[in-house]
């Protein structure tokens, strides 16, 4: 035992020591110097869904093409040195930055003042618009003044988002992808996207279905990101900057991939001017109970979705775990077949499938309903298997006694055996409930915004990740907590007789 | 013939390869008491589970009354066979080595649990009924125990309660004490044995062989799944004729 301690605290002591060397920020050592030393620049980016931003080129997906990385390119050319993509999700790309995980950022990053008293921006590179997309038949639709009411998908943490919120009465739908909104659009689950234009361009413009309604809103500018302490670096990507305008090279870029416009002559006024056009604003200091209305509501989301796909699971697996323990074939064949299936595939694609997939054949589901089912269904798969363990723990005996005094089976499994297996399996039973509570949080794939979605949508605009994170972390523990007491007592209370 | 309850005609039963029972014949007449005998796995705990149903036979016929069951396909049994089955054992009462008493249910929900669900009998009714059986058996006060809380013993007493509960032609007692401490198995015998008294149709597999020699009509010696010998019980006890019988009698009697 002494040993075993021994043992145990060293490797915590080595896991500490660990932690505290792997380098959490940037080091006082200048970046620019480490780029030109290393030979290489490293800049973050989210690929997936990125066109035409930076993303898996069709036809070789181990290559990435998109007019940023052909920026990257320039820059990195000008440098001196290659440029490398690091792939990272695109909601948390300024905290990796800021924790050192590239040199810098550029990934359609708006220039805003909350994130400018986070990083310093270079030069925008590009003046981006805001287009709203509608399917081609609509007609009420005209521009962004006719949303009142209506659905509106954009993206989280977009300026976008602002702009829908600002404007009141609008069904704001949050998503993490650029694809999903048109798609749900085009399904008819939204009534209008409002996006970046380099976004409906290449995801919108060509969809038969959808078209352009009213003139682009909210000229803003997209910046690389660099880290506060990296001003060398900026001013020398900003002499970049300047130096590929002249040139033209950038308005070649642009003109590949369909991007230039007359908006994009204002860059070189921006770069005439110089320095710093958009003032430092204060820090989006809201006191954090702001944010609890909308927290809460995600819990409350979340408990909906919880309970009532538990309650699906659970009735769902007794009526599976009877077919296969005494059903014929087909039935018990198809019983065995659904638990393998649905335990033997991630329960992510499951929803992809029911969400987005199910629409190619006509199937349309609300994201709560496709949670509920998704869930319900997942989880049925695993109480079947615990009630079959149950049941099996029931002594041959039982049920040979049952028979034995004329009980048909079915009547001998209501009575005397699911009643006893039901007690074997309860404990387990209630874990799964706590699991499944957790894995509530896989739903916000599919649009819908529960207490994580919430959580990751507050902490992208603020920034807070840290603060909205205990909270959030919290608010779970204190929702599953008095689960897992129950399950604890009804387990004490189990292991005696059984009565 | 008239007075036949239990008829087993050329009865074969096979465990994979294995061919346990080579055509069994066996009449059992009402009121009759038949004690099986024989080495632990010479079949005389599977026989009695044939008539029951609880296990399967590939060829032959039992039959109790006028139902008649004929072999059973092991794997499906179709819907007749199963009802057929089950009519058999409305008839005949079962009691187990292992007690077998519901866990979740006190003795009087044990007792009262068939005759309400599969006879339709009314709860106060079956109430009654189960009372008085108590009654014989000598333990009425515990009534709403649990079994977890009775003795082997008493147990064992709950569930030949339970089974005359179904008020059957004939009984089956498999091994009835052979999980009891010895303290206990006077009082389950004599509860036996005041069944046989009143003139039931007892069928009893058991290592007993004073209670077997006390209340037995005839005794059955099995052997390698044969039936090797039947007789009185004075014929098989005291005069054998054959050695296996009297092989197996001399081992269980030194003991």
């Amino acid at each position: 035992m002494k040993k075993f301690l021994k043992i145990f605290s060293f490797i915590i002591c080595l896991s500490a020591l660990f932690y505290w060397t792997i380098p959490t920020q940037s080091d006082t050592c200048n970046t620019l110097e480490k780029i030109k030393k290393r030979g290489y620049l490293l800049w973050g980016s989210d690929a997936e869904g990125g066109a035409p931003y930076a993303f898996p080129d069709p036809k070789d997906p181990s290559r990435l093409i998109g007019f940023e990385v052909d920026l990257a390119e320039a820059i990195a050319r000008e440098l001196g040195v290659k440029a490398r993509q690091s792939q990272n999700a695109w909601d948390s790309l300024i905290p990796a930055l800021k924790r050192g995980d590239f040199d810098m950022v550029m990934n359609g990053i708006e220039i805003t003042p909350q994130r400018q008293a986070e990083v310093l921006f270079s030069l925008p590179y590009y003046i981006y618009t805001e287009q709203l997309v509608v399917r081609k038949e609509e007609t009420k639709i005209k521009d962004i003044n006719d949303l009142k009411g209506k659905k509106v998908g954009t993206l989280s943490g977009a300026v976008a988002q602002d702009i829908l919120t600002n404007l009141g009465g609008v069904d704001v739908k949050i998503y993490s992808g650029q694809v999903e909104p048109y798609e749900d659009l085009a399904l008819g689950r939204l009534d209008a996207v409002l996006l970046d234009l380099p976004i409906a361009a290449y995801y919108a413009k060509p969809n038969p279905k959808l078209k352009y309604t009213g003139n682009p809103v909210g000229e803003g500018f997209y910046g690389i990101a660099i880290r506060k302490d990296d001003d060398e670096l900026k001013k020398k990507i900003d002499e970049i900057l300047i130096k590929l305008l002249k040139s033209g090279e950038l308005k070649k870029i642009y003109e590949k991939w369909d991007l230039w416009n007359d908006t994009q002559e204002k860059l070189f006024k921006v770069a005439k001017e110089s320095k710093d056009y958009v003032t430092l604003e204060e820090i989006k200091k809201a006191p954090i109970y702001t944010f609890f209305p909308n927290l809460l509501r995600g819990a409350g989301i979340t408990i909906l979705i919880s309970f009532s796909s538990m309650a699906l699971a659970i009735v769902l697996g007794l009526i599976i775990t009877i077919l296969r323990l005494y059903g014929r074939p087909p039935l018990s064949t198809a019983a065995t077949a659904y638990i393998e299936i649905y335990r033997g595939t991630p329960l992510l694609i499951q929803l992809y499938i029911l969400y987005y997939g199910l629409p190619n054949i006509g199937i349309s589901l609300s994201p709560l309903l496709a949670a509920f089912i998704g869930l319900g269904m997942n989880y049925a798969a695993y109480e079947s298997e615990l009630y079959r363990a149950g049941i099996n723990a029931v002594p041959k005996g039982q049920m040979e006694a049952a028979l034995s005094l004329g009980m048909t089976q079915s009547l001998a499994i209501k009575r005397i055996i699911m009643p006893q297996a039901v007690r074997i399996a309860l404990p387990g039973v209630t874990n799964d409930f706590i699991a499944l509570f957790k894995d509530s949080s896989l739903v916000s794939v599919i649009a819908m915004v529960e207490l994580t979605k919430t959580y990751s949508i507050l902490a992208a605009t603020t920034l807070r990740f840290f603060e909205l994170g205990l909270i959030v972390a919290f608010l779970y523990f204190v929702m599953s907590y008095p689960l897992s007491l129950f399950a604890k007592k009804l387990e004490e209370r189990l292991k005696g007789p059984m009565r | 013939m008239i007075n036949t309850v239990i008829k087993v005609e050329n009865l074969h039963k096979y465990y994979g390869d294995h061919h346990l029972f080579k055509g069994i014949n066996l009449d059992i007449q009402k009121g009759e008491v038949v004690v099986f005998i024989g080495p632990s796995g010479s079949g005389k705990s599977t026989f009695l589970r044939c008539i029951n149903g609880l296990e399967y036979f590939q060829e032959g016929e039992i039959a109790v009354n006028d139902i008649e069951l004929h072999s059973i396909n092991r794997l499906r049994p179709s819907k007749e066979d199963m009802e057929t089955i089950r009519k058999i054992r409305l008839k005949v009462g079962m009691v187990f080595q292992q007690f077998n008493l519901f866990p979740h249910m006190t003795v009087m929900e044990n007792i009262i649990e068939a005759p309400t669900r599969v006879l339709g009998i009314n709860k106060n009714e079956a109430v009654e009924d189960a009372i008085s059986l108590l009654r014989r058996i000598n333990i009425e006060r515990k009534a709403n125990s649990y079994p977890d809380e009775l003795s082997g013993g008493e147990q064992q007493r709950v569930a030949i309660a339970r089974a005359l509960a179904m008020k059957p032609e004939a009984m089956l007692f498999d091994e009835p004490t052979s999980s009891l401490d010895p303290e206990m198995v006077g009082e389950v015998l004599s509860v036996i044995k005041d069944l046989v008294e009143e003139g039931m149709t007892t069928l009893i597999a058991t290592h007993e062989m004073g209670f077997a020699r006390e209340v037995a009509d005839r005794v059955v010696v099995f052997d390698k799944g044969d039936i090797i010998e039947i007789g009185t019980p004075d014929e098989i006890f005291t005069n054998p004729k054959t050695e296996r019988t009297r092989i197996f009698l001399s081992r269980i009697l030194k003991i």
